[in-house]
């Protein structure tokens, strides 16, 4: 009877860890950059993206509004708000390949969607995803899957 | 005296091992005192155990008792000892599940669990080129453009909204 228990355990281990390979989640990390002429300066916070930001866009003034690791799993959408849930972004992982995981983003403003994409995130990747209006700015998405 | 003599000379032997009652006891000794022949069966009896345990105990000294149990527990382990090949297969002799022959479908769903577990870790993608990180981009309401900057490994993908989109802020 004990051997028995012992065998099922091992069958229902072995299994479980098969599934959960299969339907492994991905960390991403999500940060909500406000880009803008007025003023002048870097959020300490964004030292590590500074030249980036500084050689693809001509704002002056760069803060991060948020800073959010994810947690992404195949099929459910995770959304992070901005501007006091005025801008929703959603992000949900479709696809989990070995090297790169594809999710699909959607950017609503009020309800209203202004964006819908699809992009793969890859190690080193950056997606930046820019444009929405705030005051005086633009919200930056800056996405990065972690394998 | 002959009667209670030959009674006495029973008991000399169980008194001599400190078997005998009290009663006994005080009946034998009071005997010892008058009677030499029973004197005499006792100090034969001593005797007799010395000459005896006199040997045994110089055995057992010599010998190294924890020793030979060492060696007897090595001897019982090296015949119980079995191959991991014994092992395994006494292991699931002894199985009821084996017996009830639950193995075979137990076995088949592990594989089939396996090559559906399978093809979805190990499937193969085609392998686009790094450029094509957007796979698609819609927007109603807006202008898109995207931008890759390769060395950096950076997308760009931007909405150009109407300055006056953002209104309702404070």
């Amino acid at each position: 009877m004990k051997r028995t228990l012992i065998l099922l355990i091992l069958i229902v281990v072995v299994s479980s860890f098969f599934l959960s390979t299969a339907y492994a989640q991905v960390q991403a990390r999500l940060r909500v950059i406000r880009a803008s002429n007025v003023g002048q300066g870097f959020d300490p916070s964004l030292r590590d993206v500074h030249n980036e930001l500084g050689s693809l866009f001509s704002f002056t003034s760069y803060r991060l509004l948020r800073d959010e690791n994810l947690n992404l799993a195949l099929n459910r959408p995770v959304s992070i708000s901005a501007r006091e849930g005025r801008i929703i972004l959603e992000t949900t992982l479709v696809g989990l390949s070995r090297g790169f995981a594809e999710a699909r983003i959607r950017v609503a403003r009020e309800g209203t969607e202004i964006l819908n994409t699809q992009v793969r995130l890859s190690p080193g990747r950056t997606v930046l995803i820019g444009g929405p209006r705030v005051r005086d700015g633009v919200i930056i998405y800056a996405l990065y899957a972690r394998f | 005296m002959k009667d209670s003599c030959s009674s006495v000379t029973k008991l000399v032997e169980k008194y001599f091992d400190g078997e005998v009652t009290d009663k006994e006891k005080l009946l034998v000794e009071g005997h010892l005192q008058d009677c030499s022949a029973c004197q005499d069966a006792l100090k034969s009896i001593e005797g007799l155990r010395t000459l005896i345990k006199t040997p045994v105990e110089e055995a057992a000294e010599k010998e190294d008792f924890p020793w030979v149990w060492q060696k007897i527990e090595r001897e019982i382990r090296s015949q119980e000892k079995l191959t991991w090949w014994q092992t395994l297969r006494s292991w699931l002799d002894v199985s009821p599940l084996l017996r009830k022959k639950i193995w075979v479908p137990a076995v088949a769903t592990l594989v089939v669990l396996l090559f559906i577990t399978g093809q979805i870790i190990f499937r193969k993608t085609p392998s686009y080129p790094d450029s094509s990180v957007v796979e698609y981009v819609e927007s109603g309401t807006n202008n898109v453009m995207i931008y890759n900057l390769e060395k950096a490994k950076i997308t760009v993908i931007w909405v150009f909204e109407e300055p006056g989109e953002d209104q309702t802020s404070s």
